[in-house]
């Protein structure tokens, strides 16, 4: 990564994720939004590739991935870094205690928000059942499509108990989200960023799963339903997509 | 309020009154009121209180604000978000490379971890306690943080390790030189970074790369001590804190709540001891 800090941004940089209509799930276009805003509010110009074998070109086998100049680098987290090794940076500003404050609410999106999508999507049957298993083999035919839905579904439901969410109910798991969405709602304020004036990656990752929980259609709409009763955490959403993403809105 | 309550945890050793880090989680707030009890199952710390047993240190913490011993009270909504936060920061970063120190580590699994569990353990469990949080430990490693093409140990050992460090430098950052996370009094937040920080601080280990880190940073080890000191010391003859504690209690009946709780907050832990041993229930 040092060696290729003195190339600048290509203007091919390529974004991958799986199919946007009929493959990709909440979870993984969450983090993908994530990354796509994040790039936005650095201004760094990245095109959106959908492959529906996304997650296995990725290295890590995560969604999403980019592809910039010859390296690969998939996730926000390293995606951040890498690009901090180019010289572009949205949280060089902050001092260190507000750099542990947003690496820590960073983690709290990921440990709450990202692990109940994950947790809805795989472990509530009624939605594995619906939306998560057709969409997930929606390019494979049978019997691969099974196959792999079935296998996916395992691999969460191994994480979720290792973690202690696989005795969790759906009710409790809304519980989480809730407190989730209260701990943003209060530390966002009335502020229009969570640092004051200027987004930072913390940004980035909270629009990037609060938008799709609240664009996503799922079997029922309690989750979108919670994050609703945060009126500052809508305004927050509707003035990230009008400021980074109004030449792509419908 | 002050029903009897018992506190089932892993013993203490290298000079903490446990050395799980739950059970430590859930001690600041209860310190003394600890019963030794070696269970094989994973349900330890459990809080028993007349009928009710609340397991996991967060819904232990729960129950206690619910009984109004509340470490949180004067947070304001802002800190009690932060406080949130750090705790994910904590499980996400931290525990992985606790977890892989203490139970996959070989040298420190053979010469310290397996060793003293199995010798709290009853016969036979004493053969299968260790192992078994060991391999529950290296499955959370791996399926947390081992990436699909990597599922060996070695290769998620690096960035476990660089990101402890990290956390720990985050944690050293937000403490600055106070005593406590929020002010001059402890809350959840200080109990849960206790919990974490306290038996990498402490633990005699053969090989200690993340205890080395630890031990740079002087304001979390001092942040150990003082809480140490605060809530664990050997505590006063039993009659002098009766006395005490009646004393307290008489001359705050007429009150408002909120001085109340303040008061036995601090007091209620020997207080419960108190009362412990006068009912002739506990041993040490």
């Amino acid at each position: 990564m040092l060696l290729t800090a003195a190339e600048p941004w290509p203007e091919n940089a390529t974004l991958y994720q799986p199919l946007t209509e009929d493959q990709i799930l909440l979870s993984d276009c969450a983090s993908s939004l994530a990354v796509q805003a994040y790039l936005r509010m650095c201004g760094l110009p990245v095109q959106v590739v959908s492959r529906a074998n996304a997650e296995y070109m990725s290295p890590s086998g995560k969604i999403p991935f980019i592809h910039v100049g010859n390296q690969v680098v998939s996730e926000l987290g390293p995606i951040v870094q890498f690009t901090k090794a180019k010289g572009h940076s949205l949280s060089d500003g902050l001092d260190d205690v507000q750099r542990a404050e947003m690496k820590a609410y960073m983690e709290l999106v990921n440990n709450m928000l990202l692990t109940a999508e994950l947790y809805i999507q795989w472990c509530d049957d009624a939605t594995a059942a619906e939306i998560s298993r057709p969409r997930y083999s929606s390019p494979y035919s049978w019997p691969l499509s099974n196959i792999l839905a079935y296998q996916k579904q395992w691999e969460v439901r191994r994480k979720m108990n290792a973690i202690g969410w696989g005795g969790k109910t759906l009710e409790q798991v809304y519980e989480d989200v809730s407190q989730c969405c209260q701990a943003l709602s209060q530390r966002l304020g009335t502020q229009p960023y969570f640092f004051n004036k200027q987004p930072t990656e913390l940004d980035a990752l909270v629009f990037g799963h609060l938008f799709t929980i609240l664009t996503t259609r799922l079997t029922n709409s309690e989750l979108a339903e919670r994050i609703k009763s945060y009126s500052n955490l809508l305004s927050f959403c509707k003035r990230i997509e009008q400021t980074y993403f109004e030449d792509k809105s419908s | 309020m002050a029903a009897a309550m018992e506190l089932r945890c892993w013993g203490g050793d290298w000079g903490l009154p446990s050395v799980h880090t739950e059970s430590l989680i859930v001690l600041v707030p209860l310190s003394h009121v600890c019963k030794n009890t070696a269970i094989a199952s994973t349900a330890v710390p459990e809080l028993l209180c007349g009928e009710t047993a609340v397991q996991e240190p967060t819904h232990i913490l729960n129950f206690l604000r619910k009984q109004r011993f509340n470490a949180d009270y004067e947070l304001t909504a802002r800190q009690g978000a932060d406080t949130m936060a750090y705790i994910a920061l904590l499980e996400e970063k931290l525990r992985p490379a606790l977890l892989h120190t203490f139970w996959v580590d070989a040298e420190n699994y053979t010469n310290l971890t397996r060793p003293w569990f199995a010798s709290r353990s009853p016969f036979p469990l004493n053969f299968l306690v260790p192992s078994h949080h060991a391999n529950t430990a290296l499955s959370r490693i791996l399926l947390t943080k081992g990436e699909a093409p990597l599922h060996r140990i070695s290769e998620v050992e690096g960035k476990i390790y660089s990101d402890a460090k990290e956390c720990l430098n985050l944690l050293s950052y937000r403490l600055g030189t106070a005593d406590y996370f929020f002010g001059n009094s402890p809350t959840s937040l200080d109990a849960f970074v206790f919990g974490f920080v306290a038996p990498l601080h402490k633990a005699r280990l053969p090989s200690g790369p993340l205890q080395s880190h630890l031990r740079l940073l002087d304001n979390l080890t001092r942040f150990c001590d003082t809480v140490l000191s605060v809530y664990f010391s050997p505590s006063p003859p039993v009659q002098e804190t009766v006395d005490a504690n009646l004393q307290k209690l008489t001359q705050l009946v007429n009150k408002e709540s909120n001085l109340i709780e303040k008061v036995l907050l601090p007091s209620f832990p020997l207080l419960c001891m108190s009362l412990l041993y006068l009912a002739g229930s506990v041993s040490y």
